[in-house]
């Protein structure tokens, strides 16, 4: 890992345990309705002050903490073209599987690549810091799974250029 | 299979087994091949003559740079008039076979190359004018060559597909062949971009590859087709051009066909491979999001909802 990653998701896992302390709040302008306030967005004492914290300019996170509710958006890097090609395809792909991923925001927030929803009953049902850990794993994991697309397309591309000028030798 | 073959698989089979002695059936069979190319065998009239047929895209453009002649060489007594709706067409008489099995394998494998020889017929005429160019040429200076020799031959066009076209200008010193070629998504365009670009640097990279002909591309029209009629100038990236420079090297008459067949395949095995990379990151993708979906529902706690009993035996009940 490299020196800037590791305190980066330090902070990040320190600010999402902090901000994950969410409990069940009924709507206050619907009679019974229950909905994650930071989507609704309903009335400003619900929310709490947004953080974003960035580990360079083209990779960072958000969070939004409200009431019931935390939303957290990634941005990943993306260095160049095929990077760009390949988080955003990743990205499709994981958001297309959102109802299996419960925590999934079917859609970024804008000016990012990928959002988490958390509500208070996601963290009723599942272990609070289980959950923290997904999200750095997730981060982590992201970061490698795309510079080995990367390097494995790069690979092939080399090897098939080269079986094919072989043979005109 | 990393390179792709050069013969239409299917049409092989089905003529290895035709042709090996076993009782006739009648076949009406259409074969589709790259590039739009489709084929068919029939027996129209009896179970041992076997028609087939081949319609290309491109044929007329062919026949204007000489694909009649060529295949007349390759085929030459088995030709008959073209089935109508197809291009051309070839009839074997099961009953009338070569007799050894060499030059029955022989037979089958041309009439599986029968796009290869259709498509091949510029470029060997290029390839002729290339040899009477660079005798012309040999017998100048570069100070006293007359323009006509320095400019080579007239570009050779073939629009084998809708949007598609293959280039191919002889000049006295090498052969320049040039692929259009148009990318449909934004994914295969930069997957396009690293391959051909990889293309350009293996020749440089490689020590073995520095006898291969020079690779290169980019995405307005070269300046070798200036004065082409029919090129669209769209710059937005979508189309493709790639040069391929065959040098004296490659077209001596002892490489000539197997390069000829060889470079005719150069698009359908660079698609093919930006599509089977494609394949792989979505298989690899699949596989990462299994993972994750793993590490989430380690968060949820064990259910704890097993029955319990006392240590006789009895069960507790809910009361409802």
């Amino acid at each position: 890992m490299s020196t800037s990653l590791r305190p980066y998701l330090q902070c990040v896992r320190s600010s999402l345990s902090a901000a994950l302390a969410i409990s069940n709040f009924a709507s206050q302008t619907s009679e019974r309705h229950n909905v994650p306030e930071i989507e609704a967005a309903s009335s400003p004492e619900l929310l709490l002050n947004p953080l974003v914290i960035s580990r360079n300019s083209d990779e960072r996170t958000f969070i939004e903490p409200s009431v019931n509710s935390v939303r957290v958006s990634l941005k990943v890097k993306q260095a160049d073209e095929i990077e760009h090609i390949l988080v955003h395809k990743f990205a499709r792909f994981l958001t297309q599987r959102a109802d299996a991923f419960l925590i999934l925001r079917r859609k970024p927030v804008e000016g990012y690549d990928i959002s988490f929803l958390i509500t208070n009953f996601h963290t009723e049902a599942m272990l609070k810091h289980k959950i923290v850990d997904f999200v750095i794993e997730f981060m982590e994991e992201v970061d490698k799974e795309i510079s080995e697309m990367k390097l494995f397309l790069n690979a092939r591309a080399r090897f098939v250029a080269e079986s094919f000028l072989t043979p005109f030798d | 299979m990393l390179l792709l073959d050069y013969h239409n698989v299917l049409i092989h089979s089905l003529l290895t087994e035709r042709f090996s002695g076993s009782t006739p059936v009648s076949i009406d069979q259409i074969v589709s091949d790259f590039d739009g190319v489709t084929f068919h065998l029939s027996t129209p009239e009896s179970k041992t003559k076997i028609l087939i047929s081949i319609q290309v895209k491109c044929f007329r453009e062919l026949v204007q740079y000489g694909a009649q002649q060529v295949l007349e060489r390759e085929y030459g007594p088995y030709i008959v008039d073209p089935e109508p709706g197809y291009d051309f067409s070839v009839l074997i008489d099961l009953e009338n076979l070569p007799a050894e099995q060499e030059a029955k394998n022989d037979l089958i494998m041309r009439l599986a190359l029968m796009k290869r020889n259709a498509m091949a017929a510029p470029f060997e005429r290029a390839f002729d004018e290339f040899a009477k160019l660079s005798e012309e040429a040999s017998r100048y200076t570069t100070e006293s060559a007359p323009q006509g020799v320095k400019e080579g031959g007239e570009v050779m066009a073939i629009h084998y597909r809708e949007e598609e076209a293959i280039y191919i200008k002889a000049s006295h010193d090498r052969v320049t062949v040039i692929f259009s070629t148009v990318f449909r998504e934004e994914t295969d365009r930069i997957f396009g971009k690293v391959f051909l670009q990889e293309f350009v640097d293996a020749r440089r990279r490689v020590l073995t590859l520095q006898n291969a002909p020079q690779v290169l591309f980019r995405n307005d029209p070269p300046l070798e087709l200036a004065g082409v009629p029919g090129l669209q100038n769209v710059n937005d990236g979508t189309l493709s051009y790639v040069t391929f420079v065959l040098f004296p090297r490659h077209l001596t008459p002892q490489r000539r066909y197997e390069n000829i067949s060889h470079i005719q395949i150069f698009r359908d095995y660079f698609h093919y491979h930006i599509k089977a990379s494609k394949a792989y990151i979505h298989t690899r993708m699949r596989k990462r999001t299994a993972d994750f979906l793993q590490v989430l529902n380690r968060a949820r706690p064990e259910n704890e909802e097993r029955e319990r009993k006392t240590a006789s035996g009895r069960t507790f009940r809910v009361q409802g």
